[in-house]
């Protein structure tokens, strides 16, 4: 006794076709989603979501110094460590009142506490978030990794400016303050891994 | 004072040594209180070290504030069975409004809503029934009711979105910069207050368990040894971040709710408008412990939470910062004013 | 108009060698293992599901028990039964499994299996005039597919986790929670097993998409369809395009928990947000993927037994379509307080607003069908009754938790918890024990109990709002969610919870007793056992259907009543 008929070759093609189609926007999809990894931080860094803040250059710097119009802002320093990280970190003041429009350095104190050397990277955002993408770091100890030797003590710059655009932004109304914020993690060390939790 | 205030904590994490991070990481006490509590439930554990915190605290010159009963913490069915079905009283005038918001014009729509379609369904089986209604139509289209339950429930959704767009403006109001700065970081699991604008203050703030809290005449599973200490009616900073993963800083009878994440700071405006203790508890999932890092706010008039600063070896902002180390010189400070 | 089906006979010219054809079955290990048929696999399926929905209800009976009261009462038990270390944090991190397991087991492989799976692989191909899917293998492997990830899952539960046996993470997964914050393989698993069933479920939106594109029986058009067969296809386009950002974001969790790399980890310049991101973009069509099928038998439902064609049956489709659309702009509701920018916060409030609409569409339309009807009470009827309902109130608790400044109080509390089981422990489940009674005597060709399945309804019906309202009213009093513990205040509507569930559990007695009644001495199913209003092309064929149907191809006419999609022998 046959079993029953196969479909007809004509509908298996057009049912490949339609599957392969599917499973081409399945696939797609799926690229969406590691690209959304470069595509997120991208999306961070030109428009500030997240109180991502901005990396200028001088020539930046010094257009926006053109534009001030002497009005003041008041910035907050914030130091964090994150668990596993045995440095001391901290501003070395923790507000600043500054120009809009004029660059400033800020200064953060790290200190390794620990008897080993240890290898640290910042991450950093700023508050309120729509800050972000006025607030201009021309240089940042955040932009690359850190090594302290044993009990070694560093202050570190922070180069950075307010860009006055923020003053014609209706987001920007009654920001008083912005706080900047960096948090030391312990870098991934393949020689002194960081201690694994054993809770 | 700083080192009292450290023993406190000391004796604080020793109390949790089986089930805190940090005490198990650095306490040498850590194993004696481990042995006390071999097992059972968290209460247990705290048990045996708990008296020593107590006179530690009290030994201070700051008294905890008492809590009042029913506010800043959930209401019992027993105690109050209207009150044990809605939101707790709010101490802050955005947690008012969006209280009002949600009492004047959310619950009432959708409760209507719900009675409407309860209604219709009720009317349709009292009067389509197969007995009633033998024959049925063959309406499928009425252009007319369609467009009225598409254009109505837009009505109800824009007349809901005003106070709501107005909620969230508000609630996004930015501090000033002279507010009062509290960062809270979350830890597995416990909280820390610093307060970078009174002298670095740190404070450590474990729960405490449920007998020493009744003892202390405080709501069990919500109590803390060292509690976040703020002035009523200045406006406050709080930003959050964490240590090692998500947690949430949450009061909710100040309507407010905010991520700690690790490796980025967030903030938001709080005003809380009278002195009181306000509990909340972690609200992301964080571990283990997660049911076990309560948020106690206590607010106190400006003059004597400038009295706490002081206490803690702080400094109100203006004045000569102590450095954390030297506390015994903060007491020698000049008195502190308000505000 | 007034043709009924009963009267549409597929096998009548083929007499009975044809016949013989149609019910040609394999082996049993053939037949069950290798099976290519898609009623067999929607048997398994539904089996599955079932078996599923046992082992997630009875850890949500774990779970409700512990919290009938404020303290930690048998966690530790649990902690060393499954073979963890005797100490509070283990006992604690069972909770977070309890939770964690309850939800994956819910979401993936009860829900996701009975309503697609299940009633999807079983009616599609029935009500398009198909003689089975595009790709009957492939529907083999996405069965298998979503059996492995099943176990995958229950093998985590016996892996180190971190401070216990298994993934404590909830089913969201959030690092850095699920990286760092576990240690052991035990979320290595979880995720693989999300893998696993995310790939059967790829596979199988695949199979369902090109199978209602190209399967059609003649004069199937699309805007014939049944609304059961536009709320699978819709779902299968969700679950196409959902699904892989899942894969992508839980497969960079295990690349970050074993081989170093960093996307959601800030110390090498990731972003735990990005992960919250990436799994609500997945999460919040997922929702919609658990309820529009459960929309389309509703729909199906109604109408078969209030006598009377779907109302607004373009409107009804294009609701569907829009609530899949709008599902996946939306998704940051879930992440109010994670640290938005107003602007955002405010976008999000307004988008998520807006699906109410399409959803009141759906449920007026609903009642508009029954407007008129000739209302019979049966066991399908009153389950779709009570989801309109129980959705109802679901719908409007989740207008309220669209407000982004509303939502900064009850964000991962027990409002929270009462919304969504509203919406599913209550919407879809409804839905599918409707569906479940609606083509029983379909499937089995045997008639259940109406008593039983009425009392099952009533005791559900009761059971389930005793358990969920009351957590309403401790999530406004701000008792957050994933709490093993808490203050005695909360203890009452929690006492009043739990004792709800031990009726529901009762309640379910009757339906399995109702099922085992049905099978062993229940009447035989008429080809239609509901009458002239169902209308579908399943009630053509016999009850069950042959193994093989439709070898020629049913016609589908263009009927007077463009939306009345009743087939008409050519």
């Amino acid at each position: 006794m046959a079993s029953l008929a196969p479909p007809s070759p004509d509908t298996s093609r057009r049912n490949l076709r339609t599957g392969a189609f599917a499973f081409a926007g399945a696939l797609a999809m799926l690229g969406l989603g590691y690209a959304s990894v470069p595509l997120y931080r991208l999306f961070c860094q030109v428009t500030g979501f997240g109180g991502t803040t901005m990396n200028a250059t001088e020539s930046d710097a010094v257009r926006a110094a053109a534009a001030a119009t002497g009005q003041k802002i008041s910035i907050r320093f914030d130091a964090t460590t994150a668990m596993g990280m045995p440095w001391t970190f901290r501003p070395a003041q923790a507000t600043d009142t500054v120009t809009i429009g004029e660059r400033d350095i800020a200064t953060y104190i790290a200190r390794n506490d620990s008897d080993q050397p240890i290898t640290g990277v910042a991450s950093f955002n700023v508050e309120p978030e729509q800050a972000g993408k006025y607030f201009n770091k021309i240089q940042c100890f955040c932009f690359t990794e850190q090594t302290l030797q044993p009990g070694q003590e560093v202050t570190m710059p922070v180069l950075y400016f307010v860009d006055p655009a923020a003053l014609d932004d209706p987001n920007m109304q009654g920001v008083e303050q912005i706080t900047l914020s960096y948090t030391f993690h312990r870098a991934e060390d393949p020689v002194n891994p960081a201690p694994e939790r054993n809770n | 004072m700083k080192n009292a205030f450290l023993a406190v904590v000391a004796a604080g994490l020793a109390a949790f040594a089986p089930l805190s991070v940090a005490a198990q990481d650095a306490a040498p006490a850590a194993p004696v209180a481990a042995e006390a509590a071999p097992a059972a439930a968290p209460a247990a554990a705290v048990d045996a070290a708990a008296p020593a915190a107590g006179a530690a605290a009290e030994a201070s010159a700051y008294t905890p504030m008492a809590p009042t009963k029913g506010k800043g913490m959930p209401t019992s069915y027993q105690d109050d069975p209207a009150k044990s079905l809605t939101f707790q009283d709010q101490y802050s005038a955005n947690g008012e409004y969006a209280l009002w918001m949600h009492d004047m014009i959310l619950l009432p729509v959708i409760t209507v809503i719900s009675l409407f379609v309860l209604g219709l369904l009720l009317w349709v089986v009292v009067r389509f029934n197969r007995r009633a209604n033998p024959v049925a139509s063959k309406t499928t289209h009425n252009t007319m009711i369609e467009v009225v339950w598409t254009i109505v429930p837009v009505i109800i959704l824009v007349i809901i979105a005003v106070p709501s767009i107005t909620l969230l403006a508000r609630q996004y109001e930015t501090p000033p910069a002279d507010a009062v700065t509290i960062k809270a970081t979350g830890y597995q699991w416990y909280w820390g207050y610093t307060y970078p604008d009174h002298g670095e203050i740190e404070v450590i703030s474990n729960m405490l368990d449920e007998a020493e809290a009744l003892k202390r005449g405080e709501p069990g599973q919500l109590a803390v040894d060292n509690r976040m200490v703020v002035p009523a009616g200045v406006p406050l900073r709080i930003q959050t971040t964490a240590s090692d993963v998500i947690h949430a800083f949450a009061v909710p009878s100040l309507w407010f709710k905010m991520d700690a994440v690790p490796g980025r700071l967030n903030e938001k405006l709080l005003t809380i408008k009278e002195p009181g203790v306000y509990y909340g508890q972690c609200s992301e999932l964080c571990g283990a412990r997660h049911a076990y890092m309560p948020i106690v706010v206590e607010a106190l008039p400006p003059a004597e939470f400038a009295a706490w600063v002081k206490a803690q070896g702080g400094s109100m902002p203006g004045e000569e910062a102590a450095a954390p180390a030297a506390a015994p010189a903060a007491e020698a400070a000049a008195p502190a004013t308000a505000g | 108009m007034a043709t009924t089906a009963e009267g549409f006979d597929i096998h009548h010219d083929h007499g009975h060698d044809a016949h013989d054809h149609a019910d040609h079955k394999p082996g049993f290990f053939a037949r069950w293992f290798m099976s290519t048929n898609h009623k067999d696999i929607g048997t398994m399926y539904l089996i599955f599901a079932i078996i599923a929905g046992i082992v997630g209800g009875a850890i949500s009976g774990i779970m409700r028990v512990e919290l009938a009261e404020p303290g930690i009462q048998y966690l530790q038990w649990w902690a060393q039964f499954m073979g963890g270390a005797n100490d509070v944090n283990t006992a604690l991190h069972m909770w977070n499994v309890f939770i964690t397991a309850h939800g994956l087991i819910m979401v993936f492989f009860m829900v996701m299996p009975a309503m697609i799976g299940g009633f999807g692989n079983w009616f599609v191909p029935l009500m398009i005039g198909a003689p089975d899917m595009a790709f009957p293998r492939m529907n083999n492997v996405s069965f298998w597919l979503t059996v492995a990830g099943f176990f995958s899952l229950l093998f985590s539960l016996f892996v180190p986790g971190g401070t216990g046996p298994g993934a404590g993470t909830g089913w969201t997964v959030y690092a850095p929670l699920s990286t760092t914050g576990s240690v052991g393989p035990a979320v290595d698993f979880a995720i693989f097993s999300l893998h696993l069933s995310g790939a059967g479920s790829i596979l199988g939106a695949t199979n369902f998409i090109t199978t209602i594109f190209n399967m059609r029986a003649p004069g199937m058009t699309l805007h014939k369809m049944p609304l059961f067969v536009w709320s699978v296809l819709v779902t299968a386009f969700l679950l196409l395009l959902a699904l892989p950002v899942l894969a992508a974001a839980i497969t960079m969790l295990l690349t970050d928990r074993n081989f170093g790399t960093t996307f959601f980890t800030p110390a090498g310049g990731g972003d735990p947000v990005l992960y919250q991101h990436l799994f609500w973009f997945f999460g919040h069509p997922e929702v919609y993927i658990m309820i529009l099928p459960g929309f389309g038998m509703i729909s199906q439902i109604i109408a078969t037994f209030s006598k009377k064609p779907v109302f607004g049956y373009l409107g009804m489709a294009y609701a569907m379509v829009a609530i899949g659309v709008v599902g996946f702009i939306v998704w940051a509701h879930h992440m109010y307080t994670v640290g938005l920018d107003v602007n955002t916060k405010m976008y999000f409030t307004a988008a998520t607003m807006v699906i109410a609409v399409p959803t009141g569409v759906k449920i007026f339309s609903w009642i508009a069908t029954m407007w008129g009807g000739s209302l019979s009470f049966k066991s399908p009827m009153v389950w779709s009754m009570g989801f309109i309902f129980l959705f109802t109130v679901g719908g409007v608790t989740g207008v309220v938790l669209a407000n982004g400044g509303i939502d900064d109080n009850l964000h991962d509390t027990y409002y929270v918890v009462a919304h969504f089981h509203y919406v599913l422990s209550m919407g879809a489940v409804f839905s599918m024990f409707a569906g479940f009674y609606y083509w029983f005597p379909k499937m089995s060709g045997r008639m259940h109990s109406e008593l039983l399945s009425h009392i099952h309804f009533w005791t559900f019906f009761v059971g389930v709002n005793v358990i969920f309202f009351p957590q309403h009213f401790l999530g406004m009093q701000g008792m957050p969610r994933r709490y093993p513990d808490y203050n005695v205040a909360y203890q009452f509507w929690h006492e009043v919870s739990t004792f709800g569930y031990y009726i529901m559990a009762g309640s379910m007695v009757f339906f399995f007793v109702n099922i085992l009644y049905a099978l062993v001495a229940g009447k035989k199913a008429e080809a239609n056992p509901w009458g002239e209003g169902a209308t579908t092309l399943e009630w053509t064929l016999p009850s069950p259907p042959p193994y093989h149907q439709f070898e020629t191809l049913p016609v589908i006419t263009d009927a007077h009543d463009y939306h009345d999609h009743r087939p008409v022998t050519a």
